[in-house]
C-alpha cells in the first residue's frame, strides 16, 4: 500500500486539498472520492471521450490522467457549466437541438464544445465535426450536436 | 489499478539517475496515453511511475538550436499541430500529429512518447524519419544523439539504455527545399490506429525520402536517388516500378486484425501516389525552407 | 384536432438534469456501505472448468467474499427469459468467452481487481462451435445440456428451434427468375455508451437491486422466483438507462450480485467494462439461404428464405428474436408463395439478446439485396420493382395476419423524391434504395397511475424505461393535452417496481402506443371523475357536462380543467387518481402469440459513391422516411430515426466481432471495434415522417425508432452494388471487403 499524496486542485471554481493515492485516475477521483459524478466512465481507455474534463483550459480524458498529474491544476467539470442553476449557452442549445438523449455521453460532448469555442469562437462546420470527433455518441446521430454547438457560438457573437 | 509509487523529479538528473537505479520498476509518464492504457489493463506492473512533467529542463517546447529544431519531451501533437515553426519546416510532422486520436488525446499525448512506444503504427515516426531527425538521450555517461532510423528495434523496442531518458527529439533545419506529406490508411475517418502509414519527402534534386510504417515489426525508411518519382515526364510504368523496389522491405503481419497483408500491401502503393503528389506540389510551393 | 401540447417538441423531461450533469445513472449511486464486484473469467471461449482455487484470492486486504457456483444452491440456480438455462455463475463448464467464473466482492475496486487476477481457475480448453456452420456439423459439441430440454428432439443439436412460416404453392410456383444467394449478417454489439451496472442489496426481509435493465418487471419476477421472495419483496429500481437498444432488456448478473449482498449483509455493486459489456450482450448473426422467384416484369413470384440465426451460449430472449424477425421476412410485399425456415443456433459465443429491429435487419439484408439483383437481372429499375410488389393499405400480405397499416408507397415516393431517385447523378455517384418492416408489440400489458394535483400539476406513474427514445416526454406531453395542463408542469416517475404499477416491458417500439395508451385512459379516468365531481360542485346534471382534451363543457360556457380543479375537488380537496390499463391479450393460435399493434415501415435512399482504389465507401446523401402515424414530438421522432441510421451504418461499413481460432474475441474495447464517430456522417442527411394518424396510439401514433434501421445496409449495399459493379453478400462493408471485391472475379447467381 503505497503513500498517500497531498494534492490540491482548483475544480469548477471550488478549491480541494485532497490526499491521493497515485493509482487513482483523475476520472475516479471526481466521481468516487468528490461525488462529482457528470463525467463518466465508458470505454476506459481515451477512446471514447465520455470522460472529457477541462484541465487549465485544455480537453483531456480524465480516463487517461492520474489524478496526482492534476496537482495546482484548474478543472472544469459539466457541473461547473452552469451558474447557480442557469444554463450556458452550450447546455442550453443543446437543448433546443434535441441533441440530449440518453444524455450519458453529453457532459463529455459540453465540456468538448467549451473547449472548442475557446479555441476557435467562430468554428465552421467541418472544424465541429473534427473538434468533436472524440466525444462517441449512440444514441443521436451527431448533427444536432454539431448544430448545437454552432448555434451557441453564434449566439455567443450576438451577445457582443 | 496495481499500485505504485509516483516519482516527481525536478531536474533530469534526478530523473536519470533513478532511471539508472531501478531499470524496468520504472515506467516513465508524459501524456499517459499509452501508459495508463497498460497500467488500467494489468499489461504493466511498474513499481514507479516517474512523472517528467515537473522538470523545467524539459519543457523547453519547440526552439531552434545550433541548426535544428528541438522538441523537447514534454512538446504534446497540439503544440506540434500550432507551432509556428513546425509548420513552417516540417509540415508533414503537423499532418502527422493532426491525426494522432482525438483532441482529448492529442492534449495529453507527447511527440517524444509516441516514438518511444515504437509502435510499428506510431504516426510521429515516418515523418520524422523523413526530415532526418535525431532523438537525443541522456543518461548516467552523458547525453547521446541517436538518429532516429537507429532507434527502432521492433514493435515496442528501441536502442535506448537502461537508465536512459529522452530528452528531446532535433530535426535538422532544411538545408534544400524539400516538400513532404504524411498519409495513412484507416478503418474509419474518425480517429483511429493506422492499418498503413506513409510519409513521401521529395527533394528539389528529385530525390526521395518514403518512410512506410505498419507494415512490419518498425517504420522503414528507404531512400531513392532516381529522380524518376519526381519527373512528371516519367511513366507511371517507371514510376511503380521505383515504388516496388522501395515497398519491398514490406512484411504486413498477417495476425494484424486491422486490415489483411494483402490490402496493407496494396494500400502502400495507393498512398505511396497519394504522397507523392502531395509532396510535389508542396515541393513546388516553397518546400519547407 | 388543435394539439397545445402533443405535435410540438418542447425541451425534453429529464433534458435539463443531463445537461447540467445532475443526471444519476446506476453507476453514480452511492449507497452507504457499498463494496465493489469484480467479475472472474478465464481467456478461453468453452472450457471444463476443473478446480477455483480461492485461497490466494481471499487473502488480499479488503476482500470479504470470493463467490464461485459451489458456493451457490445446488444444483446451481438457473434463469433466462425464455428458458432457464443459465447458471448464475459457469457451473462446471465456460461456454462463452467472458463467462463469469467467479465473483469477488472487495472494500475497494483495486482489492477486487488484484483478488479476481489471484483467483486460480485450473481448466481444460475444450473445442467451441462458434460458427453457424460448426454449430449446425452433426458432430458438434452440444452447447446446451440436453436434459433441460426433455422430449425435445432438437435437443441433441445445437439448434434451440425451428421455426416455419409460410402461405401458398412455393413448390408449384413458376417464376421467369430464381435468384438464388447466401448473404451473411455479422456479430455486432450494442455499445451503448453506459455499460450496465447493477447494486443489489438486503432490504429488511427481502431484496433491493438497482440495474440499468429495460425490463424492471421482467428481473422482478426472475429475482422472486430465484430467491423465493413474494414480488412484494424484490424491488427493482431502475433508474434512466444511458442507452438501451435491446442489450439491457434482460437479466445478467444481477442474481449473481443478490447472492453476494445476502451472504454479505450488505450492498454490493458491479459495473462493466466497456469489453465486459461486449461479452455480456450482441445481436444475434445470421447467415440466410435465400430463393426468390420473379416474373419478367419483376413481380415477386415466391420467397424461399432460409435463416440460421447464430444465438450464444444461453437463449436469453434471441430464439424471440429468431421467430419474430423472420416471420415477416418476405418484406412487405404481396408474394403469393412464401416459405420461411428460421433457426435459433446455440454457439459458444457471448448471449445474443435483443438489438434494435429484432431479427429484421438480419433477413432485411438478404431479401432486399436479392431483390436488388432481381431487378438488375431483369432491367427494372430498383425503386420500381419494390413498388410494383408493395402491399396497399390493407392488403393482407402475410395471408392470415393483420393487413398492411400504412400507405407505405406514399413512404417510398417520398424517400424516392428526397433522394432524387432518377435525376442525374455527379460522375462516380450511385443511389440504392431499400424498404423494411418490423412487427410491432404481439402483446403487451401496461398500467399508469396518472394524479392530477390540486395546483393542475401532475405526476405519472408508468413503468417504462427512458433509455433515452424520449418517453417521459412523450407522456407529459400527453397528460398535459388531455389535462389541459402545462406541459412543464408535469412529472413522470419511473424506475421503481414498489412504487409505480406494472409495465411489461419496453421493447418492440411499444411504450408510445401501449403506455401512451395508458396514460391517455387514465387522464379519461380523470375526465370521468372531473365530471362526477363538477356534477355535484356545480349541482348540474352529469349528461350536460363534458370533459375532454383539457377542457370542461358545460352549458353556458368552456374553459380549461385547470380552473374547474378547485371547484371539483371542494371543501375537502386533495387530487384525482386515474389509473390506465391498456392490455393486448395473446391470441391463441398465432404463430407468435398475437398480431402486432402496428407494423413498422420504413423506406431508406442513399446516394454514395466508393473509392476505386481504397475501398471507402462515402455517403453523400443519405434519406430515411419512416411511416408513424403522428409524431407525439416530432423532435424526438427525427432524433431517434437519426440515431438509427447511425446505428446501423455502424453495422453496414464498420462494425462486427472478430474471433480467433480459438473462439476468443479479439477486439473488445472501443480501440479495434469500431463505431461511427462525428468524421464518419453522411454528408447530407434527411430524416422524415408520414403521419395519416392510422395508428393504435394516442391521436392515431404508432411505434417507431426500430424502423430506421432495419434497411440501412440493403440501401447502402444497393448503392454500393452499383458503383463497383457486383454484390457485396457480407457485412460490414468494411473499406478493405468493398476493395476485395473490386479484386475479385464476378460471380453470378442462378438463372432459372
Amino acid at each position: 500500500m503505497n503513500k498517500l499524496i497531498p494534492v490540491e486542485m482548483d475544480i469548477n471554481n471550488q478549491h480541494y486539498k485532497l490526499e491521493i493515492p497515485p493509482n487513482k485516475r483523475l476520472l475516479d477521483v471526481l466521481r468516487d472520492d468528490l461525488d462529482l459524478i457528470a463525467t463518466k466512465e465508458c470505454c476506459g481507455i481515451g477512446e471514447c471521450g465520455a470522460c472529457t474534463v477541462l484541465v487549465n483550459g485544455k480537453a483531456i480524458n480524465s480516463c487517461l490522467m492520474l489524478a496526482v498529474e492534476a496537482d495546482g491544476a484548474k478543472i472544469l467539470t459539466a457541473e461547473g457549466l452552469s451558474d447557480n442553476g442557469r444554463l450556458d449557452s452550450l447546455q442550453e442549445a443543446f437543448l433546443e437541438k434535441g441533441a440530449v438523449q440518453c444524455g450519458f455521453c453529453i457532459p463529455g460532448q459540453l465540456i468538448s464544445a467549451k473547449y472548442l469555442l475557446t479555441q476557435n469562437p467562430h468554428p465552421t462546420h467541418e472544424e465541429v465535426v473534427e473538434g468533436m470527433a472524440g466525444n462517441l455518441c449512440r444514441c443521436g446521430g451527431y448533427e444536432r450536436i454539431i448544430e448545437a454547438v454552432i448555434s451557441a457560438a453564434e449566439k455567443a457573437e450576438e451577445k457582443k | 489499478m496495481h499500485d505504485f509509487e509516483y516519482i516527481r523529479p525536478k531536474t533530469i538528473a534526478e530523473a536519470v539517475n533513478f532511471l539508472d537505479s531501478q531499470g524496468s520498476n520504472v515506467r516513465i509518464l508524459a501524456g499517459g496515453t499509452d501508459l495508463i492504457i497498460q497500467l488500467r489493463n494489468n499489461d504493466i506492473q511498474p513499481s514507479f511511475i516517474l512523472d517528467l512533467k515537473n522538470i523545467p529542463e524539459l519543457q523547453t517546447g519547440i526552439q531552434i538550436k545550433n541548426g535544428f529544431v528541438s522538441i523537447s519531451a514534454t512538446v504534446t501533437m497540439s503544440d506540434i499541430i500550432l507551432d509556428p515553426l513546425i509548420n513552417q519546416y516540417f509540415p508533414a510532422l503537423v499532418d502527422a500529429a493532426k491525426v494522432v486520436g482525438s483532441v482529448q488525446i492529442r492534449n495529453r499525448a507527447t511527440l517524444v512518447g509516441n516514438i518511444c512506444n515504437a509502435s510499428p503504427a506510431a504516426d510521429g515516426a515516418p515523418p520524422l524519419l523523413v526530415y532526418g531527425a535525431d532523438i537525443i538521450a541522456v543518461g548516467t555517461k552523458g547525453t547521446r544523439r541517436i538518429p532516429l532510423n537507429d532507434f527502432f528495434v521492433r514493435s515496442g523496442e528501441t536502442t535506448l539504455q537502461k537508465g536512459e531518458l529522452v530528452v528531446s527529439i532535433e530535426i535538422p533545419l532544411p538545408i534544400k527545399k524539400m516538400g513532404a506529406a504524411h498519409v495513412r490508411r484507416t478503418r474509419r475517418r474518425g480517429h483511429d490506429l493506422a492499418s498503413v502509414t506513409l510519409c513521401c519527402g521529395v527533394e528539389e534534386t528529385g530525390k526521395v525520402r518514403l518512410c512506410y510504417g505498419s507494415v512490419g515489426p518498425r517504420p522503414v525508411l528507404v531512400i531513392d536517388d532516381s529522380g524518376v518519382l519526381a519527373d512528371e515526364k516519367a511513366s507511371e510504368e517507371a514510376k511503380a516500378e521505383i515504388f516496388e523496389r522501395m515497398f519491398a522491405q514490406a512484411s504486413p503481419s498477417k495476425k494484424s486484425m486491422r486490415a489483411s497483408p494483402a490490402y496493407r500491401l496494396a494500400m502502400l502503393r495507393v498512398l505511396g501516389k497519394q504522397a507523392l503528389e502531395l509532396a510535389i506540389s508542396r515541393l513546388n510551393e516553397g518546400g519547407g525552407k | 384536432m388543435n394539439f397545445q401540447t402533443v405535435g410540438t417538441s418542447p425541451y425534453r423531461s429529464g433534458g435539463y438534469e443531463r445537461v447540467t450533469g445532475q443526471q444519476r445513472y446506476v453507476a453514480d449511486l452511492k449507497i452507504p456501505g457499498m463494496l465493489e464486484t469484480k467479475l472472474v473469467k478465464i481467456d478461453c471461449a468453452r472450457a471444463k472448468i476443473l478446480s477455483i482455487d480461492t485461497t490466494n484470492a481471499k487473502k488480499v486486504p479488503g476482500v470479504r467474499l470470493v463467490m464461485t457456483a459451489g458456493d451457490l444452491p445446488q444444483p446451481v440456480p438457473r434463469f433466462g427469459p425464455q428458458i432457464a438455462d443459465r447458471p448464475v455463475l459457469a457451473d462446471g463448464e465456460v461456454k462463452f468467452h467472458g463467462e463469469p467464473v467467479a465473483l469477488v466482492v472487495a472494500e475497494t475496486i483495486e482489492a477486487a481487481e488484484e483478488a479476481a487476477r489471484l483467483v486460480h481457475v485450473q481448466y481444460e480448453e475444450l473445442p467451441p462451435a462458434f460458427t453457424v456452420a460448426a454449430a449446425l456439423d452433426p458432430a458438434a459439441p452440444l452447447v446446451m445440456d440436453p436434459s433441460l430440454r426433455p422430449d425435445d428432439p432438437l435437443a441433441k443439436t445445437n439448434i434451440f428451434k425451428e421455426h416455419r412460416f409460410g402461405w401458398g404453392e412455393i413448390d408449384e410456383s413458376k417464376a421467369d427468375l430464381v435468384v438464388e444467394n447466401t448473404y451473411s449478417f455479422p456479430m455486432v454489439t450494442q455499445f451503448a455508451i453506459e455499460p450496465h451496472a447493477f447494486i443489489a442489496a438486503p432490504d429488511r426481509d427481502g431484496i433491493a437491486v438497482w440495474s440499468t435493465i429495460q425490463h424492471p418487471y421482467w428481473l422482478q419476477k426472475i429475482l422472486a422466483n430465484l430467491f423465493k421472495l413474494p414480488l412484494s419483496k424484490v424491488r427493482v429500481y431502475a433508474p434512466d438507462p444511458g442507452g438501451g437498444f435491446g442489450g439491457k432488456q434482460h437479466t445478467k448478473y444481477e442474481p449473481a450480485l443478490v447472492f453476494a449482498a445476502l451472504k454479505l449483509g450488505c450492498p454490493v455493486r458491479l459495473v462493466l467494462t466497456l469489453e465486459e459489456t461486449f461479452q455480456a450482450v450482441r445481436r444475434t448473426s445470421c447467415d440466410t439461404f435465400i430463393r426468390t422467384g420473379f416474373t419478367r416484369d419483376g413481380k415477386l413470384v415466391f420467397q424461399e428464405i432460409t435463416a440460421n440465426y447464430l444465438m450464444g451460449a444461453y437463449v436469453d430472449i434471441a430464439d424471440r428474436v429468431v421467430a419474430k424477425g423472420s416471420y415477416a421476412g418476405a418484406g412487405p410485399y404481396n408474394v403469393p408463395a412464401v416459405r420461411i425456415l428460421s433457426r435459433s443456433i446455440l454457439s459458444h459465443t457471448p448471449p445474443a439478446t435483443a438489438f434494435r429491429g429484432f431479427g429484421n435487419p438480419e433477413v432485411n439484408w438478404a431479401v432486399e439485396s436479392n431483390i436488388d439483383e432481381g431487378a438488375r437481372l431483369l432491367g427494372i429499375d430498383r425503386l420500381e420493382i419494390r413498388l410494383r410488389n408493395l402491399a396497399k393499405k390493407g392488403d393482407k400480405f402475410i395471408p392470415y395476419d393483420k393487413p398492411a397499416d400504412g400507405d407505405w408507397k406514399q413512404t417510398v415516393l417520398r424517400a424516392a423524391e428526397l433522394v432524387g431517385w432518377g435525376k442525374p447523378l455527379p460522375p462516380s455517384h450511385h443511389r440504392g434504395i431499400a424498404i423494411g418492416i418490423k412487427l410491432g408489440p404481439t402483446t403487451g400489458l401496461s398500467y399508469s397511475l396518472v394524479r392530477l394535483l390540486a395546483d393542475g400539476s401532475v405526476i405519472i406513474f408508468c413503468g417504462t424505461s427512458d433509455m433515452g427514445q424520449g418517453a417521459r416526454t412523450v407522456f407529459a406531453q400527453i397528460a398535459a393535452e388531455e389535462l389541459g395542463v402545462s406541459y412543464e408542469n408535469v412529472n413522470v416517475v419511473m424506475g421503481d417496481t414498489a412504487i409505480v404499477p406494472y409495465d411489461q416491458q419496453t421493447s418492440a417500439s411499444r411504450s408510445t402506443v401501449l403506455m401512451g395508451n395508458s396514460v391517455l385512459k387514465a387522464c379519461r379516468s380523470i375526465h370521468a371523475q372531473l365530471k362526477t365531481r363538477l356534477s355535484k360542485s356545480l349541482q348540474i346534471d352529469e349528461s350536460e357536462i363534458t370533459v375532454e382534451h383539457g377542457i370542461v363543457k358545460l352549458p353556458d360556457r368552456e374553459a380549461p380543467i385547470t380552473e374547474f380543479i378547485k371547484t371539483a375537488l371542494g371543501k375537502l380537496g386533495g387530487e384525482f387518481v386515474g389509473v390506465g390499463e391498456e392490455r393486448k391479450d395473446a391470441e391463441k393460435d398465432h404463430p407468435l402469440g398475437g398480431s402486432a399493434c402496428f407494423y413498422e415501415f420504413n423506406c431508406t435512399a442513399v446516394e454514395a459513391e466508393v473509392d476505386k482504389n481504397t475501398g471507402d465507401v462515402t455517403i453523400a446523401r443519405y434519406v430515411t422516411v419512416s411511416d408513424v402515424g403522428k409524431s407525439i414530438n416530432p423532435m424526438q421522432v427525427h432524433m431517434q430515426d437519426e440515431g438509427a441510421a447511425v446505428q446501423g451504418l455502424g453495422h453496414t461499413l464498420m462494425e462486427h466481432y472478430i474471433f480467433d481460432e480459438k473462439g476468443r474475441i479479439r477486439n473488445l474495447g472501443a480501440a479495434d471495434y469500431r463505431i461511427l464517430t462525428t468524421m464518419d456522417l453522411p454528408k447530407e442527411f434527411y430524416s422524415e415522417t408520414v403521419e395519416n394518424a392510422d395508428g393504435p396510439g394516442p391521436y392515431g401514433a404508432k411505434g417507431m425508432s426500430e424502423g430506421a434501421l432495419l434497411c440501412v445496409s440493403s440501401a447502402v449495399a444497393s448503392a454500393v452494388g452499383e458503383a463497383i459493379g457486383a454484390a457485396i453478400k457480407d457485412l460490414p462493408l468494411t473499406p478493405e471487403r468493398v476493395w476485395a471485391a473490386m479484386q475479385a472475379p464476378k460471380s453470378n447467381s442462378i438463372l432459372q
